[in-house]
């Protein structure tokens, strides 16, 4: 197991700054997420740790040596790319090995490393076939299993949900966590899909621009974003301006609104409210008073969830709720938002 | 009543495959016309002619194999072959591995990269004549090159400059067919290149490989259809091109076509036969070479899962 310390690193191709000074430490073990939009410099991160590329400045650290100058081939670091980059021309097989063979790796150890991979990927039975006779799902076993029978330090992945289908995600995200924690390998990947990050990493690195906006673990950064950009990438529908009125109420466009108090945001301060579909209270048989009035204006139904939009005045507000009951579109209702659930930005 | 039953599916399927067949044998009359008449047709004249038949020079002794037993019989015919095949392959070999470490330069990101991948291709849109005329010019006795030489002092006279042309190592033959070749091999391999992409190298990196075990194990087996198909095209004209060995070669043995040409140009029209039969054993002996090549390449695509 290894720790991963990124200082300062910088990463610049001509005159297009792709990475400015990100500085991130990611523990031993830990599976952390690089999120953020395309072009964010998140690959190139990913790149950089891996040794594909060298920082232009700063140090990349391994348990707190510099291998920024390091060869690829140095560093025992494993990487399943997002078009899985599987050797085409070798069955699954002789891809798998590849690793140990060109490490020169005895046969015999080769040989039992193999079975043991195999069977842990569930492709014993494919062995003999060529990448092309494979799905999505089992060319990226293939890939996982050629990167895990090195036993990397590091195991990185670029995109690794990207290419499959929905059901299929769903069981390689099962997979693909099931293996980290069995194996205890220090994990990052790439996505551009908040959802995938936040149910496979432990911490989440968001990246806007070249720049690390937010390293957090994935309930703080959806529930309480650093800032706007993060609140909007993280699906933050609900964002209405105000003004402190006092420490722990907020004047808005839509009503006071009470908060949690919060040091840095004094009476007169102007901030943004985020409140989360999810933490607010859909009141059909309102109070006379409390809350923030409203009338249902849609209603989007997911089977298991309802969704709400709730005109109140200048803003649409989304509630979101289990569907356990239907409320008309039309009908006035009241929003109770509990004051622990606000986030102030 | 009287209920008329509707026409069997299958029935008009055919129908409408046979009209589709007929319009793509129609499409590909152009170039069946071409391949059937002027290829086909030469190539049944050039065999007939070589056993014998052709009345219109005043011989008709089909079938008659003597002009192949002549020619198959001389000790000159063999090391004419010799060279051919020695000038074809050396070439072939030298512009494969000029082209493919090319190629490989240029899938990577420098400076100008623009300006050499036009510089490249330069070679391929002059003329082999030209390509001769430079090599007569460079690396002749009295070119550019001993001129030099003599100008540094490294010899007294230009006369003394090693002779390159007109010797049976070919030299000047091989400079000429390698100028004009390796763009071409070039050309094919980068486009592959640039089809695979660079993640299977950066794969086989990551996993400890270095740089000529990624290129023998992993780049290699996957540009081998740009490898094989531009060679073979680069080989089939060494083999039967004329005017750099004309030229450039030796003299005596000829190459080949040089032979052949010999034949087609003496006074005595009936050595037009010997001349067939010397084209056909260059047709004959590059078939073989080439359709065993293009086997060996089907056997090593299907032991690599590729049908």
């Amino acid at each position: 197991m290894t720790k991963v310390q990124l200082n300062a690193v910088r990463k610049q191709f001509g005159a297009f700054v792709a990475i400015e000074n990100i500085d991130l430490d990611i523990e031993s073990g830990e599976l952390v997420a690089l999120l953020g939009p395309s072009g964010c410099g998140k690959t190139t991160t990913l790149r950089m740790i891996a040794g594909l590329e060298r920082p232009s400045a700063g140090a990349i650290l391994f348990d707190g040596k510099d291998v920024s100058e390091q060869p690829v081939q140095d560093r025992n670091v494993g990487m399943v790319f997002q078009r899985y980059a599987l050797f085409p021309h070798m069955t699954v097989e002789k891809n798998v090995t590849f690793g140990l063979s060109v490490r020169g790796t005895p046969r015999e150890e080769i040989g039992a490393r193999l079975e043991e991979i195999l069977d842990v990927v569930q492709l014993t039975q494919f062995r003999h076939r060529f990448p092309a006779q494979l799905s999505g799902g089992q060319m990226q076993r293939v890939a996982i299993a050629r990167t895990l029978i090195t036993k990397p330090s590091v195991l990185m992945m670029d995109e690794p949900l990207a290419n499959l289908d929905t059901k299929l995600r769903g069981e390689m995200r099962r997979f693909i966590r099931d293996l980290q924690q069995r194996f205890g390998i220090t994990t990052i990947f790439v996505t551009h899909d908040q959802v995938e990050a936040m149910e496979l990493a432990d911490r989440v690195a968001v990246i806007f621009n070249g720049h690390l906006a937010q390293y957090d673990a994935p309930a703080k950064l959806y529930q309480q974003p650093a800032s706007l950009d993060v609140a909007d990438f993280m699906g933050a529908s609900n964002i209405v301006p105000g003004r402190m009125k006092s420490d722990d109420l907020v004047e808005t466009a839509i009503g006071e609104i009470r908060v949690a108090p919060r040091a840095g945001f004094e009476t007169g301060k102007d901030v943004q409210v985020m409140l989360r579909g999810e933490a607010v209270d859909l009141l059909t048989d309102p109070p006379a008073q409390g809350g923030v009035a409203g009338r249902v204006v849609a209603r989007d139904f997911f089977g298991a969830s309802v969704n709400y939009s709730v005109d109140c005045g200048t803003h649409q507000i989304t509630v979101s709720e289990q569907a356990r009951r239907l409320v008309d579109v039309g009908t006035s209702v009241r929003l109770n938002i509990d004051p622990e659930r606000v986030w102030l930005l | 009543m009287s209920v008329s039953s509707p026409p069997a599916p299958s029935a008009r399927l055919t129908a409408r495959e046979r009209r589709t067949r007929f319009w793509q044998m129609v499409q590909l009359m152009p170039i069946m016309a071409i391949l059937v008449l002027l290829f086909g047709g030469a190539l049944v004249l050039a065999i007939l002619q070589s056993l014998g038949f052709a009345p219109w020079f005043g011989v008709n002794t089909f079938p008659d194999f003597s002009y192949f037993g002549a020619l198959w019989g001389s000790s000159t015919f063999w090391a004419s072959l010799g060279l051919t095949l020695y000038y074809a392959t050396v070439s072939t070999v030298l512009a494969l591995i000029l082209g493919i470490l090319l190629a490989l330069a240029l899938v990577k990101t420098f400076p100008s990269k623009t300006f050499y991948k036009y510089l490249y291709k330069l070679p391929l849109m002059i003329p082999y004549t030209v390509g001769i005329a430079l090599a007569v010019l460079m690396l002749s006795n009295g070119g550019m090159l001993s001129r030099l030489a003599a100008f540094f002092g490294m010899i007294d006279d230009p006369s003394q400059f090693p002779q390159i042309l007109k010797t049976h190592y070919g030299w000047g033959i091989i400079a000429v067919y390698v100028w004009k070749q390796t763009p071409f091999i070039t050309l094919a391999v980068y486009a592959v290149l640039l089809g695979i992409g660079r993640e299977t190298e950066e794969a086989a990196a990551i996993l400890g490989a270095s740089r000529r075990t990624i290129f023998f194990r992993v780049t290699l087996p996957q540009i081998l259809p740009g490898v094989v198909s531009s060679t073979l095209i680069c080989f089939a004209f060494n083999v039967g091109a004329f005017e750099a060995p004309f030229i450039l070669g030796g003299g005596f043995p000829d190459t080949l076509p040089v032979v052949a040409w010999r034949y087609f140009n003496d006074a005595d029209y009936t050595l037009q036969l010997q001349g067939m039969a010397t084209v056909v054993s260059i047709g004959l002996v590059a078939g073989v070479i080439l359709f065993g090549y293009l086997a060996a390449y089907r056997r090593y695509e299907r032991r690599m899962g590729r049908n």
